[in-house]
């Protein structure tokens, strides 16, 4: 199992959000998170990825069998954690091409892999624009100072194929995209689909999995799983509502 | 322990990495200063006359006067009988060519990376060099001859080109400016000579490094450039010194001229010894800067990248009186330990369509301290003149503080002026954002701090924004490593 | 000092001429002694300012050599009738109104609403009756001698509302301050004194005005309390509209608890020469407050704020926005300072301050300060100084409308933004139809 989650439960500022969460995620598998909104979806993300903030207070997170709890952000990206974050951060002066060198010279070195020179880079990120359809200019700008909000998904979606995860974890990156924009970020994320690389994405709407199939579909609810299936029980959320779960209407 | 608190211990605990003292023979005169001290000087720098009159007309106008009071830095009261106000090294006192120089002295230079020789030297630059109080080799002297520009000591100007001088010096700042100021007036001991002929764009970038050695001495230099009309001139001076228990003062006055069209480019590294982790020793670096754009079209451009001394007491400024003259002051200071900073500028705009721009980048850590202070004027004859302003903060740790103080004052409706301020730490998720990616927290403060301070590193002289890059770096180890 | 010869234009001389006017053998157990007496040892203590102190390097303060200044300790002036005031009355005047005359309560000119539990409406000099006890211990608490003004106030303090609203009490309506000066055959310097103070949840509207009858010359030094209890709201709209050969001076003082809210909205419109000092310390986390002013300098006016937000504790939030408008040989000096404590963690502070110049001879000093000494805390200032902008004004041309008109219409918008500030609406259209009036003057 590449990430093991048991009975994880998770406090912000006093207040239980995750309330004994269980997730097992193998290899390969893309698994799709749903729920409604406060339903604790976005910490489970950020938990994940090792944002401060969060007092993970019972329970178990193994990668490849290494608890994540006491890693840095830092540590947890290079043995291969990615978060797409739902809303990009700005870094005012910091060049987009070096902070991406610098991000997987980083990693590399982490891993004991010789880093690569700047021709080597320079060849390399080229590719990987092309994959998500990306404008070369938006390299030369601050990391997403002033980019749209298609441009800072597809700058995410680009790190992604960059860093090369083992774990993606895309917190809502459907937010906010047209349905072109939405196109161009899916077929990244599926071209980026291999047996050894897993996802999660992390969504509000059935809508992303129209284009980005997953194996598994889980509900959160309350700060749980309420109920996992297959990509058929997206379809029943579409028609019914998160209402029809809990008994009661959406709580959005 | 929060993180940020781990970072400026680390910082903190930094230790300076020019504290070496030069063995060398010095001639220093005892401490003191009276008018004889001032007539030693000047004999010994066989000064013609008017040179001395200058001296001592400055003197007297010092004793009556009071150090300023007004700025935010703090410091004992310094007691101005206990300096030494002339140090040189003894040997050969006149310098024909490097292979004179004390080999001491050039490994001196060398440990600090100057190109003295001219075979090591980075391509294009030349280098002045002053040690205490003289200036012991300037390279690339015929290069310069050739272009008909005049780049020398400030003391060999004063025998060699005694009718330039005497029309330029205290020109810009006059000797009764302020307390140091004048006091530089009397005791100068040595310092830079620019002089670019009209037309000529000069051929190299200019050069000088500061270093004060000796000890209890003071180190009063002197710059002086003058752009005629049409030429260009960029100019770095670097400044370092040893590690000392005591505070040493370094009162500068530099004075810039530009004619009509002409453009003056200075830089500043200064990294003078910044004092122990006690906030004990350190410089003292109280220095007047000021540029006049005489001339219609002219431009006159301060950087400064300031994260050595004890205190910094400087206002780099530029009176705009030409039509359509430029003024520009991009400052990158840093204090951490128990350094202050008391920074900014003045641009006084007098003439038509006048602009300046400043951009200060502010980064204080441990219980550094730092003030922001400026000046914008737009006179009433400053018709459609115009003043950007950007002034930054950033704040690491919770002992530090940091003051943006600016005077704004205009007399013309049609003059426009912008001025922006913020103060903030490095955010969290910024932080984390760049620690998700991989990055280790040290490395994600070097590259956000250094993302705050591009646009100053932009405006340095390429030669020389990596060498800031890497001083900021190494200023911020310990936040880094 | 103690010379009936010595000129009155020395502030030492007003405080002396003044104390030998005042009422004879004022006893020493009068609650208002002990205010008194620490104003005297501040005068006495006190140089009269001068462009060297920082605070006052833009103010110029030449006119106290231009005027001998008669101090005016005996009240009440009850000269005037209702309809005299007339034109200085709001469209809707408020239920509770209180009107002091050269610094003196007018009782004629006053109108009270019947008693809302909880709140007290009484006056320094005792002229609504005697003064409770609550709001004896509270004069004075406040106020910082923070230059010879303040103390020649607590000296001389004439009358002045006091205004207490006891934990949880609530007023509908507001409650006006309107002080109405007149000219005398040799100018007059008047000491108005107010103390509000709220406490634990209250909640209260009250609008400030300083009013001159004609175009006398006189000089109101007026300092205000303001005390805010946790919890508790307080809307203060004021409006300056003296005369124009007057002299204003006032030192607004507030310390604000825990979680309470306090809006202030300036208008400072009148005087030859106007100075606003606002002094707000934040003494209670969660404390929010809300400061904007409109400084208006026509020909000849010279218009000053000073302004000092101190964040002491954590978590307040402050807004500062400050414009000035400036036509002929006006001036405005702004000088706004935020203070950060070592402690203040989590503040929130965002100033503002923007000038509109019209005409050549107009002259304006800004000094927008940030002093910081907390790390984890948002602040920012920005200022500009410009004249109206070119494109829209050729759009409202373009429409038709003449150029003054355009201008006046631009510079309507301008102080819009800062009178939409205002809860009472009386009082936003007055202050709408002054600042049009002397922008027409100046015109």
């Amino acid at each position: 199992m590449m990430l093991s989650i048991k009975n994880l439960k998770a406090e912000v500022e006093g207040k239980e959000i995750l309330k004994g969460l269980d997730l097992q995620v193998g290899a390969g598998e893309v698994h799709a998170i749903m729920g409604p909104n406060g339903s604790g979806k976005s910490t489970l993300a950020h938990i994940l990825a090792g944002r401060d903030g969060y007092a993970v207070t019972a329970g178990e997170v193994l990668f490849n069998g290494e608890s994540l709890i006491e890693l840095a952000p830092e540590e947890r990206a290079s043995r291969g954690i990615f978060l797409a974050f739902q809303y990009p951060v700005e870094l005012p002066g910091v060049n987009n091409t070096h902070f991406l060198k610098e991000a997987l010279n980083a990693q590399r070195k982490a891993r004991g892999e010789p880093e690569l020179d700047s021709v080597a880079f320079l060849k390399l990120i080229r590719e990987k624009l092309a994959m998500v359809s990306m404008q070369p200019e938006l390299l030369k700008r601050p990391v997403n100072a002033g980019f749209s909000g298609g441009e800072k998904k597809r700058n995410e979606i680009l790190q992604m194929a960059l860093l090369e995860p083992k774990l993606a974890i895309l917190d809502e990156t459907d937010s906010g995209l047209d349905i072109d924009a939405l196109k161009t970020v899916s077929d990244g994320v599926n071209a980026l689909r291999s047996p050894d690389r897993s996802v999660i994405l992390v969504t509000h709407y059935q809508r992303l999995l129209d284009y980005i199939q997953p194996d598994f579909v889980h509900v959160l609810a309350g700060g749980k799983i309420v109920r996992s299936g297959d990509k058929g029980l997206a379809k029943e959320l579409e028609a019914k509502g998160y209402g029809w779960l809990s008994g009661q209407d959406e709580a959005a | 322990m929060s993180s940020t608190t781990k970072q400026v211990d680390a910082l903190v605990e930094r230790g300076y990495e020019h504290g070496f003292v030069t063995d060398i023979e010095t001639d220093v005169i005892a401490p003191g200063l009276d008018e004889d001290v001032i007539r030693f000087i000047s004999q010994r720098k066989q000064e013609p006359e008017w040179v001395l009159e200058y001296r001592l007309k400055a003197f007297r106008h010092w004793l009556g006067m009071t150090p300023p009071e007004w700025s935010s830095v703090h410091h004992p009261q310094i007691d101005f009988q206990t300096i030494s106000y002339f140090a040189a090294p003894k040997k050969k006192p006149v310098l024909e060519s490097l292979d004179q120089v004390d080999p001491e002295l050039l490994r001196t230079y060398e440990k600090l990376g100057i190109p003295l020789e001219e075979q090591k030297a980075l391509s294009g630059v030349a280098v002045d060099a002053v040690f205490d109080s003289v200036s012991v080799a300037t390279t690339f002297r015929k290069n310069l001859a050739d272009a008909g520009v005049i780049f020398c000591s400030i003391s060999e100007a004063a025998r060699e080109h005694p009718a330039l001088l005497r029309e330029y010096l205290g020109s810009v700042v006059p000797h009764t400016d302020n307390f140091y100021a004048a006091l530089n007036a009397a005791v100068f001991t040595d310092g830079t000579f620019v002089y670019i002929p009209k037309g000529v764009r000069c051929p190299m970038e200019l050069s000088t490094y500061f270093r004060i050695n000796a000890q209890n001495t003071g180190q009063f230099e002197r710059t002086l450039i003058v752009a005629e009309e049409g030429s260009h001139v960029s100019y770095l001076e670097g400044c370092t010194a040893p590690q000392r228990d005591e505070n040493q003062l370094h009162a500068a006055v530099v004075e810039l001229v530009a004619m009509q069209d002409a453009q003056i480019k200075y830089s500043t590294v200064q990294n003078w010894y910044p004092g122990d982790a006690q906030g004990k020793g350190g410089i003292y670096n109280f220095v007047t800067k000021r540029g006049d754009c005489r001339g219609a079209r002219s431009k006159i451009s301060w950087t400064q990248v300031e994260t050595g001394s004890a205190i910094t007491w400087k206002y780099p400024s530029c009176l705009l009186r030409g039509d359509d003259s430029v003024g520009e002051f991009y400052s990158v200071a840093v204090t951490k330990g128990h350094q202050q900073a008391d920074t900014g500028t003045k641009m006084i705009h007098l003439g038509r369509n006048t602009r300046s721009t400043i951009v200060s980048k502010g980064i204080s850590a441990g219980d550094g301290q730092q003030a922001y202070r400026g000046l914008v004027r737009m006179a009433q004859r400053a018709e459609n003149a115009r003043n950007h302003t950007q002034c930054d903060s950033l704040l690491i740790g919770d002992r530090c503080a940091a003051h943006t103080f600016p005077y704004i004052e205009v007399k013309n409706p049609t003059a426009k002026v912008e001025h922006e301020a913020t103060t903030s730490k490095i955010g969290d998720d910024q932080l984390f954002y760049c620690r998700s990616r991989g990055l280790s927290e040290e490395d994600a403060v070097s590259l956000i701090v250094n993302g705050f301070c591009k646009e100053i590193f932009n405006e340095l002289p390429m030669e020389f924004a990596v060498e800031a890059q890497k001083l900021l770096a190494i200023s911020l180890e310990g936040a880094v490593g | 000092m103690n010379s009936d010869t010595q000129t009155q234009h020395d502030l030492q001389g007003i405080l002396h001429l003044g104390q030998k006017r005042m009422a004879t053998g004022m006893p020493d157990t009068d609650w208002q002694s002990v205010t008194r007496q620490r104003g005297t040892a501040g005068v006495a203590a006190m140089a009269r300012p001068d462009r060297k102190q920082e605070a006052w390097r833009y103010t110029p303060l030449g006119f106290l050599d231009q005027a001998e200044y008669q101090p005016i300790v005996e009240g009440p002036f009850d000269a005037l009738q209702l309809s005299d005031i007339e034109d200085l009355m709001l469209a809707e005047p408020p239920a509770i109104r209180l009107v002091f005359v050269n610094g003196y309560l007018a009782s004629g000119l006053c109108s009270m609403a019947k008693a809302t539990s909880g709140v007290v409406l009484s006056s320094l000099a005792g002229g609504l009756g005697e003064v409770p006890a609550a709001l004896r211990q509270q004069l004075d608490a406040i106020a910082e001698h923070n230059h010879v003004f303040a103390a020649l106030n607590s000296a001389l303090m004439s009358d002045g509302a006091l205004i207490h609203l006891a934990a949880g009490a609530r007023l509908d309506g507001p409650i006006e301050i309107l002080h109405v000066s007149v000219g005398l055959e040799q100018p007059g310097i008047c000491h108005p004194r107010h103390l509000i103070v709220l406490e634990d949840g209250a909640r209260a509207e009250v609008i400030e005005r300083y009013c001159g009858l004609g175009d006398g010359t006189y000089f109101t030094n007026a300092l205000i309390e303001v005390s805010l209890g946790s919890d508790s709201e307080l809307l203060h709209q004021r409006m300056q509209e003296e005369s124009v050969h007057a002299q204003h001076l006032s030192d607004l003082q507030v310390r604000l608890g825990a979680r309470s809210r306090y809006q202030l909205t300036l208008a400072a419109l009148g005087g030859a020469w106007s100075r606003n000092d606002v002094r707000v310390t934040f003494g209670g986390e969660g404390a929010t407050a809300q400061l904007d002013g409109l400084m208006l300098a026509g020909d000849r006016q010279f218009n000053d704020v000073h302004l000092v937000v101190r964040h002491e504790v954590p978590n307040c939030t402050s807004r500062e926005t400050f414009k000035g408008i400036l036509d002929g040989s006006g001036r405005v000096v702004f000088d706004g300072h935020i203070v950060v404590s070592r402690d203040a963690q989590k503040t929130d502070a965002v100033l503002s301050n923007r000038n509109l110049m019209l005409a050549r001879s107009a002259e304006v000093d800004t000094k927008p300060q940030l002093e910081i000494y907390a790390d984890d805390v948002k602040c920012s200032h920005g200022t500009t100084v410009g004249e109206l902008d070119p494109d829209m004004l050729f759009y409202l041309r373009s429409r038709g409308i003449p150029e003054h008109q355009a201008k006046q219409l631009l510079c309507q918008g301008f102080a819009q933004e800062v009178f939409d500030g205002m809860a009472n609406p009386a009082l936003r259209a007055r202050a709408g139809k002054l600042l049009a009036a002397r922008l027409l003057e100046s015109a």
